[in-house]
């Protein structure tokens, strides 16, 4: 340990000397060539080998999954593979980026990632599919979702993100804390949910005021129902006067906060007199609450979405760099903060700052990053590399499928998509119709998190298991039907051929030697049996790991 | 132990008498006699814990702590137990009889008498406030222990009503330490064999899934893979178990013992599940909030947990898991001694009392006591946090060395204050 910190300094000075030489020219360069070279650099000193390119069929399922949410058909496979241009790989990011599925897909993810399946909404979705498809600036849809404006329309959705939180559940309180709590989370990457009652105890960033700087701004609304010019669930705002008191529970020292961007600055409550203090005032005879004019959740939204902020733009950053390589640079991707540093804490600046120049443009993050080596690595360990650490981003990184992929991925692979779209439906059990909702639900049952429980990595259960083992809507997609998966390989004689269907249908990929001679084997053990047996093996290829994730 | 021969064991009864033959005989040698099931399990003495939860709270006068002939003891006599000196109410015949296997303390003293919150708080073990919700007993086994040997999930709840995947009792553990519930005592959706499948046809295309995977894992890091292998295994050893979860083939002689009741059937199920190897059973009983007409309700509710409690407890005893299982019967609060004007008991957390068996427990112990009028504990009481202490060191958790780790934040298993009761245990 003492002998190799010399050479360890040496190499950090030899970098740094590099870098500084290296400025001038880097600023030039795009994006994600200057995050390849960080990657790298940190690489060599780690001694660890970076995985070669992911092969063609690897790169273009995982591209598919990330940017149109299903896996590609074996025509496009194949077609991909063929193909022998140098820049097909963009030119693959380039057409899934601009086709229609793109804002269905990145709202979907968004959706997962802020409402942690702790419910759902039609406006909501329309609000964030609307806004991705106009490449609505980030701020700008955080601003519209922590500060919303209940009677615009198509903004109205965005507010779902704070009325679902402030529903009543049972009899518990409602639960302001928990609204304060995902918004740092969310918004920030800081948890601060520890600071509701005294300072972080492991923490020395957060202070008990962060959190009930946030806290006040939702403590001072109220839930109310649709009504009148109110479509939707909405928020009435209290007026607000005076600073919010608190005590530490564990020193009794106390404290007074007005709304406040944690680890930021306090936002002045104005000394409105009392025919100032309105916008619209109440009407005491007919009780109709008024609107003050001072709203700190908005002033609060517009300062946390922010180029001010720097914690902002951070966290935005390092959750969709967590979104395509499956890790964050900080980890967890809530505990932002001084002692916690990135793992590599030039590139998070860099994106940082490129982004809140790029005024929080999330297609062109997303791009940039899609177009890295990185991003485009093999998920096989190089030669040599034995459990190479994660954070240095030397292999790509399985991740997640979520539910509603999965369903489509399904669907897509056993050539059912069509008899269940359009609300068309298919004959099902006990002769009930059922369609691609039933499907998505049933998936959603069996794949998706508990509501509030972040999506955050591969996550094989035991539901999951015994869903794809022994429900029927699992196994219904791999009876013979006219014109899907296992009609398409009843139709087949040769094994090899059968071998290639299956691969690309499922896996989206072709089988190699060891794979066809397997199945040669196993149609011959069955031949009794034929179209039984093929079920069992899609079965069997459905049920791995290889169609489980991203990888 | 006390070599002397006790009055109570010559009144075995028939399952008793099977149980000791079985015993001298090996197991496995009498065949129906004793499930091979519980012959493994007894093997491997690996412990375990059966949770009877009865949801509303059971009237301690009427159960564990009878005070007849006193201004708030009801209309029911009380009768002799197995230990003497020891008397439960006469709605718990069955129960009386196992009492040198029971260990019962009656001067809990706990804080909250609203459903709403007693419920969580109790199962909880109501630890000091850090902000995050605490595991139930259960999910903190399940985290703690883990699955047994029989790789069967480690926490499965029999329960009235709906089943499948239930989270919430995990807290800051996570959904993975949930319960998996069966609810109406019958198995959670998907668990049986699809109709379609025969046995073989099901292990050969698990087999090729794990053969996809081994091939998938073998140049990419294994975690992932190991956990999906894990969980299929567990669906595995499930279903290939669906028979013990199947209370249609519950033996009718059995049933007739347990009593022909919602709770008698899950105490049977559950008894099944504990020989198969599930590391922690909690069984759930609804319906015993009797604000009203606390004695019609109590002399109906109360012989029905009483026959099946029973009929578990001297189960386990003759098939000698009790020894290695630890066995809770309990509510979130007991009930008001003073009647009401609808002849009901309300709420009472200030004295009442908890029913235990097996595992590092003392046997015919009765531990603390009320007033003579039930109202109040005597001495200080015990509260549950130290009724969790007890548990873990029964279970051979020592509460002082071991702690949860919540993402680096270190917490203690139970109430930092309190300590384990130390007359109830071995």
């Amino acid at each position: 340990m003492q002998s190799s910190r010399p050479t360890a300094l040496l190499t950090r000075c030899l970098l740094l000397a590099a870098a500084v030489a290296g400025a001038t020219a880097m600023a030039a360069e795009p994006l994600h060539r200057r995050v390849d070279q960080l990657i790298a650099g940190k690489a060599s000193v780690a001694k660890q080998p970076l995985a070669p390119p992911a092969d063609d069929a690897e790169f273009l399922r995982r591209a598919w999954l990330d940017f149109s949410g299903g896996i590609p058909d074996a025509g496009e496979t194949r077609k991909f593979i063929a193909d022998q241009s140098p820049d097909k790989r963009a030119k693959v990011i380039e057409q899934r980026m601009a086709a229609p599925r793109f804002a269905e897909q990145i709202a979907e993810a968004f959706h997962i990632q802020l409402m942690e399946r702790n419910g759902d909404n039609d406006e909501w979705r329309r609000y964030l599919t609307e806004s991705f498809r106009a490449n609505k600036p980030w701020d700008q849809m955080a601003r519209e979702i922590l500060g919303p404006d209940f009677k615009d329309e198509k903004l109205r959705g965005a507010g779902f993100f704070i009325t679902r939180r402030l529903e009543k559940v049972g009899q518990q309180d409602t639960d302001y804390p928990g609204a304060t709590r995902d918004a740092g989370r969310l918004f920030m990457g800081v948890d601060l949910q520890c600071c509701q009652c005294h300072k972080h105890l492991t923490v020395k960033d957060y202070k008990q005021v962060d959190f009930n700087g946030l806290f006040v701004a939702f403590q001072n609304t109220k839930l109310q129902e649709p009504a009148g010019d109110y479509r939707t669930k909405w928020l009435q705002e209290g007026l607000m006067t005076n600073k919010y008191e608190f005590v530490s529970v564990l020193s009794s020292v106390k404290g007074a906060t007005g709304p406040r961007v944690p680890l930021g600055t306090e936002v002045e409550i104005p000394a409105y007199s009392k025919e100032e203090m309105w916008t619209v005032p109440p009407e005491p005879k007919t009780r109709k609450a008024g609107v003050p004019k001072f709203s700190p959740l908005r002033e609060l939204a517009a300062r946390v979405a922010s180029p001010e902020n720097p914690l902002f733009a951070r966290n935005i950053a390092n959750r969709i760099w967590w979104q395509l390589m499956g890790r964050g640079l900080v980890e967890p991707l809530d505990l932002n903060h001084s002692d916690n540093p990135p793992s590599h804490p030039e590139l998070l600046d860099l994106l940082a700052k490129e982004l809140t120049e790029h005024k929080f443009d999330l297609q062109w993050l997303i791009r940039e990053l899609a177009l890295t080596q990185t991003y485009q690595r093999s998920s096989l360990l190089p030669a040599g590399a034995k459990n190479p650490p994660e954070e240095l981003f030397t292999v790509a990184k399985e991740r997640p499928v979520a539910a509603e992929q999965l369903a489509r991925a399904f669907l897509a692979a056993t050539g059912e998509q069509e008899r269940v779209a359009g609300g068309k439906g298919w004959e099902g059990i006990e002769g009930k119709k059922h369609t691609q909702k039933d499907f998505e639900k049933a998936f959603l049952t069996a794949f998706a998190n508990a509501a509030k429980e972040p999506e955050l990595s591969v996550n094989p259960t035991l539901r999951a298991a015994l869903f794809l083992r022994n429900n029927d809507l699992a196994l219904w997609s791999l009876q013979k039907r006219k014109g899907n998966l296992m009609d398409r390989v009843a139709a087949l004689t040769d094994a090899a051929q059968i071998a290639d269907e299956l691969y690309h249908a499922i896996l989206s990929r072709p089988p190699v030697a060891e794979e066809k001679t397997e199945l040669a084997k196993y149609l011959t053990k069955h031949s009794a049996n034929r179209e039984k047996a093929l079920g069992h093996y899609a079965w069997a290829m459905l049920s791995s790991m290889e169609f489980f994730t991203n990888h | 132990m006390n070599p002397l021969c006790k009055p109570w064991e010559h009144a075995a009864s028939r399952r008793q008498f099977l149980g000791a033959s079985a015993g001298t005989l090996a197991f496995g040698a009498l065949g129906g006699m004793i499930s091979p099931q519980a012959a493994e399990a007894m093997r491997k003495k690996e412990k375990q814990v059966l949770f009877v939860w009865l949801d509303g709270g059971m009237s301690q006068l009427e159960s564990w702590d009878p005070k007849p002939n006193t201004e708030f003891g009801g209309p029911f006599r009380s009768i002799k137990t197995t230990v003497p000196g020891t008397h439960f109410s006469e709605l718990m015949p069955q129960s009386a009889k196992q009492a040198h296997r029971l260990c019962v303390v009656r001067s809990i003293c706990t804080k909250d008498n609203a459903h709403s919150s007693g419920v969580a708080r109790i199962q909880r073990g109501d630890p000091k406030n850090r902000g995050v919700p605490y595991p139930f007993f259960g999910s903190a086994i399940a985290k703690l222990m883990g699955p047994t040997s029989s790789k069967l999930p480690p926490y499965v709840w029999v329960k009235p009503g709906s089943g499948g995947f239930k989270t919430e009792d995990a807290g800051f553990l996570g959904p993975k330490y949930g319960s998996l519930a069966f609810g109406d005592g019958k198995p959670p959706e998907d668990l049986l064999r699809h109709a379609s499948l025969t046995a073989d046809e099901d292990a050969e295309r698990n087999e090729l899934r794990e053969l996809l995977n081994r091939r998938y894992a073998a140049q990419r890091r294994p975690t992932y893979t190991e956990a999906s292998s894990f969980v299929f295994d567990t669906a595995q050893e499930l279903m290939k178990r669906a028979n013990i979860f199947d209370t249609s083939k519950l033996a009718a002689k059995e049933l007739d013992r347990y009593g022909r009741t919602e709770i008698g059937q899950h105490m049977l199920v559950a008894r099944n599940m504990l020989e198969a190897g599930v590391r922690f059973v909690k069984v759930g009983s609804y319906g015993w909030d009797t604000h009203g007409d606390n004695f019609n309700g109590s002399a109906s509710l109360v012989p029905k947990f009483d026959r099946a409690f029973a009929a578990i407890v001297e189960d386990l005893a003759a098939t000698g898991l009790l020894e290695h299982t630890l066995v809770i019967a309990m509510s979130e609060f007991g009930r008001t001694p003073r009647i009401n004007g609808h002849v009901g008991r309300d709420h009472w957390p200030e004295a009442w009392s908890i029913a235990m068996a097996g595992c590092g427990l003392k046997a015919g112990a009765v531990v603390g006591a009320t007033n003579d009028k039930g109202t109040f504990v005597k001495d200080p009481g015990y509260d549950i946090g130290a009724v969790f202490h007890t548990w873990f060191q029964a279970l051979g958790i020592d509460t002082k060395k071991v702690e949860y780790d919540n993402n680096g934040q270190p917490l203690p298993l139970a109430h930092d204050d309190m300590q384990s009761i130390k007359e109830a245990l071995v």
